[in-house]
């Protein structure tokens, strides 16, 4: 019996090793994937991309409003050393901005209240004093913009209105 | 070499267990569709840390499965329902009525999800009830009423279909919700109801 204990030990630190990694490496894994769909769905880095109304056959990632709009925006900010632009263009109905980082963490949301709002993503550690800086606390994550459009007219003023919607990367 | 193998098969039992026991507790196993929470209304399942950084990694890793890109409860609030006012699951089988009053929110809707966590896949263009059409039905009193069912029902009113959804469960969004509904949801939120009307074969 006394044999066996070693390997029980050994058995046990590696459980729950294992557990843990899972559970803390899981958000990451699952938000990495879903970056890489949406670019391989047609969302560049740094562009908002409209998606089209979310339907059975357009649906991209899990559980999605049908009633919503949504342009997504892939952000890394060691592409951009200046800090993202992000713009989203105003819109009669309810409108967020949303960023949530590589941990899926939603770190700041911003309403429209059917105004453009603005503002530049910079690094947690950057120094900037710009008006209107937010700060990620990951490199690389998502920018998604809701928009209500539970019917077809509405989607269709969604299309309009997202032509003014800015995502891009700012130079040093 | 006994005692090699001794110690690799007791590895690989620990990894084994501490792995599965990961990913049934964070609801990251096939099937699991727990998107619930310690928040519990009328059968809805609701947890306010979702898309916050003071979730659990049990259930940041839930959300990023079933839930991804959720909003702060700031913003937006959600609830998860698989059952029925009696208690039993939901099916495709059985038809059901969606009904309920005003809801503290700038906005409201109820979608059907299958157990994949997505939208069933059918064309019937009726995925959701929310709030716009819940106002165009102009009870007085603010009610309102859906019918869930995989045929469009007979009568008039709103309709979320069920076709191609299995065991389904249904979602319940409130955005920008009122002043107190984060402290008192309980006490705030009227959550809709959901009767079983009748199942194929006669069951009710």
């Amino acid at each position: 019996m006394k044999r066996l204990i070693g390997p029980f030990a050994a058995s046990i630190v590696l459980g729950l090793a294992a557990h843990f990694a899972i559970v803390h490496y899981a958000p990451s894994f699952i938000m990495d994937r879903a970056y890489t769909m949406l670019g391989e769905r047609g969302t560049a880095v740094h562009a908002f991309n409209l998606a089209p109304q979310m339907r059975p056959d357009t649906q991209s990632v899990v559980r999605p409003s049908p009633d919503l709009a949504y342009s997504a925006c892939r952000f890394d900010l060691t592409q951009a050393p200046g800090g993202i632009r992000v713009v989203m263009a105003a819109y009669d109905g309810y409108s967020s901005l949303s960023f949530f980082d590589a941990q899926t963490n939603n770190f700041r949301t911003i309403r429209g209240n059917g105004e453009a709002q603005e503002g530049v993503l910079v690094p947690k550690w950057a120094t900037s004093s710009q008006e209107g800086a937010i700060y990620s606390p990951s490199d690389k994550g998502i920018i998604l913009i809701r928009r209500l459009a539970p019917t077809d007219e509405d989607y269709a003023r969604v299309v309009e209105a997202a032509k003014g919607d800015v995502c891009e990367a700012l130079g040093e | 070499m006994k005692r090699i193998l001794t110690y690799l098969a007791f590895a690989i039992l620990g990894i084994g267990i501490g792995g599965y026991s990961a990913l049934a507790m964070a609801g990251l196993l096939p099937g699991d569709r727990r998107t619930g929470g310690p928040i519990e209304i009328n059968k809805w399942y609701g947890d306010f840390a979702m898309g916050s950084e003071d979730a659990s990694p049990y259930f940041r890793a839930r959300i990023a499965r079933h839930g991804l890109l959720a909003l702060a409860n700031t913003e937006a609030v959600y609830f998860t329902r698989t059952v029925d006012d009696t208690g039993r699951p939901f099916t495709e089988g059985c038809s059901y009525r969606l009904s309920g009053g005003t809801m503290p929110a700038r906005w409201w809707s109820v979608t059907l999800y299958d157990a994949e966590n997505f939208l069933p896949d059918n064309v019937d263009n009726a995925l959701s009830f929310d709030a716009s059409r819940a106002e165009a039905q102009s009870n007085e009193d603010g009610t309102w009423s859906a019918i869930i069912s995989d045929e469009e029902p007979g009568e008039e009113g709103g309709w979320i279909s069920s076709k191609a959804s299995g065991n389904f469960d249904l979602t319940f969004r409130l955005y920008v919700p009122d002043d107190g509904v984060l402290d008192r949801p309980e006490e705030m939120i009227d959550a809709p109801s959901v009767e079983r009307i009748a199942c194929a074969g006669g069951a009710s």
